[in-house]
């Protein structure tokens, strides 16, 4: 068995590995299962879409769209302000389809033993983080230019920088914000790829652990990844939410410290859901 | 053992990159993936949500008419339930007065009849009576008269000789009279 293991020659990397250039361009295996992945996602909502405009329902159809207004009453929920829900509501939704569709894709059988160049082909974006990374970003930038929106530029910049003289607490809280600020971000795009990279890693090593029994336990562990990557879409998803309705939430002057700290509590329960 | 000494491989491999080449990350990678995500938000927030979104509102809207509507009947309902029992209520009031209305007039008629029955026997009675009178002082008119007539016979007879009829009568009235 160890011997067995020992030949097996795990490949495992932290990066997605390129399979070939294009002139300097790294193409690399996540890229080009993003390709897939992004081309299932738009050919599944474009269809829903197609399908409910001319008034014709399915199951598939009726399932997408119940996904799609449980999603709509989350932000409803989380967002009170029903104009900026149906504004954030693009982004969002898509987060939540795109991580979803991609995090899926890396339960693709093959996930170690179809290579070319010696690479491995399939690699779930999610376990990409150059995809993760700017998921975080645009979620962050997002959220800053919605703050910008509604608190103007001089209020989002009050949430960080106040005057250490008049009220040395609120001066520490807002470095704390601006901490807080990078950390989630950071936390987001960790999140998302640490679970995406490690379920993969843990279906290459059961499928060597196993060998041949492979057939038989690779299932379960599937399975798991499959409700792994709900979840992630899922949390993904509510973050960008609460971030977004946490940086709104400041408009009303005195009473911030309560609102943060109930929206503070919603986002704790959120990420205890992880 | 080998997969430990194989991470090691790898850390110590990209050892001489810094930290954003040992995660594999890649400006390059990470613009375009920014890039494309933007894109497809951009699609689908033109293409497909809208449509979505118009479908579920059209639902909602749906329903919170339906629940009106439930409710507007159940309203319906039940006002109609009161009329009904206030329609009920009348009507039993109103039947109620009818029995009593026929009732005081049912007493009504038999009074009147009786009292109509009482006067018509009195009537009759009466005439009866003035009847009796009548024909009892006709009859002794005729008797009278018969008196009288009989009274001239005899008279006639024992007198023997006819006296004056005239004279007669007028001698027999007398002697009736005092007859009398």
């Amino acid at each position: 068995m160890f011997h067995n293991f020992a030949q097996l020659d795990l490949h495992i990397s932290i990066a997605a590995e390129p399979v070939f250039h294009i002139g300097g361009f790294p193409v690399t295996n996540a890229l080009l299962t993003g390709v897939v992945g992004a081309a299932l996602t738009l050919g599944i909502l474009f269809y829903v879409a197609g399908k409910v405009k001319r008034d014709q329902y399915n199951r598939f159809v009726g399932l997408i769209q119940w996904v799609f207004e449980g999603l709509l009453s989350q932000i409803d929920s989380v967002i009170p302000d029903k104009k900026l829900a149906r504004r954030i509501t693009p982004l969002a939704v898509t987060i939540f389809f795109v991580v979803l569709v991609n995090y899926w894709l890396s339960v693709i059988p093959g996930l170690e033993s179809i290579k070319l160049n010696g690479v491995p082909l399939i690699r779930s974006l999610t376990a990409d983080l150059n995809f993760t990374l700017g998921l975080a970003l645009i979620t962050v930038v997002t959220v800053q230019i919605y703050a910008v929106k509604y608190l103007s530029a001089f209020g989002n910049l009050g949430r960080y920088f106040r005057n250490p003289f008049k009220d040395p607490v609120a001066a520490f809280e807002g470095i704390l914000e601006v901490v807080g600020e990078v950390s989630r971000g950071t936390a987001l795009a960790l999140r998302l790829f640490g679970n995406a990279f490690a379920g993969e890693v843990l279906l290459i090593v059961i499928a060597a652990l196993t060998s041949y029994a492979a057939s038989v336990t690779l299932p379960f562990f599937m399975a798991f990844e499959l409700f792994i990557g709900f979840i992630q879409a899922y949390v993904f998803f509510i973050l960008t939410l609460i971030f977004t309705s946490l940086a709104v939430s400041h408009e009303h002057g005195d009473d911030h410290s309560s609102d943060h700290s109930s929206a503070d509590a919603r986002k704790r329960a959120a990420v205890q859901t992880e | 053992m080998n997969v430990l000494t194989q991470f090691a491989a790898t850390e110590t491999e990209a050892a001489g990159g810094d930290i954003f080449s040992t995660l594999g990350i890649d400006w390059q990678l990470l613009i375009l993936q920014i890039i494309a995500f933007l894109i497809l938000v951009w699609l689908l927030g033109k293409f497909v949500y809208p449509w979505l979104m118009k479908s579920v509102d059209e639902r909602q809207a749906k329903i919170e008419e339906s629940v009106k509507a439930a409710q507007e009947a159940e309203a319906k309902a039940e006002s109609a339930q009161e009329d009904i029992a206030a329609m009920l209520k009348e009507a039993r009031k109103e039947a109620k007065d009818i029995v009593v209305t026929a009732k005081d007039e049912a007493a009504a008629m038999v009074a009147d009849g009786e009292k109509k029955a009482k006067a018509r026997a009195d009537k009759i009675v009466k005439d009866a009576h003035e009847q009796l009178e009548k024909d009892v002082i006709a009859a002794r008119k005729q008797l009278h008269n018969d008196t009288i007539e009989l009274v001239a016979l005899a008279t006639e007879k024992v007198v023997g000789k006819a006296v004056d009829s005239k004279a007669d009568d007028k001698l027999i009235a007398r002697a009736v009279k005092e007859a009398e």
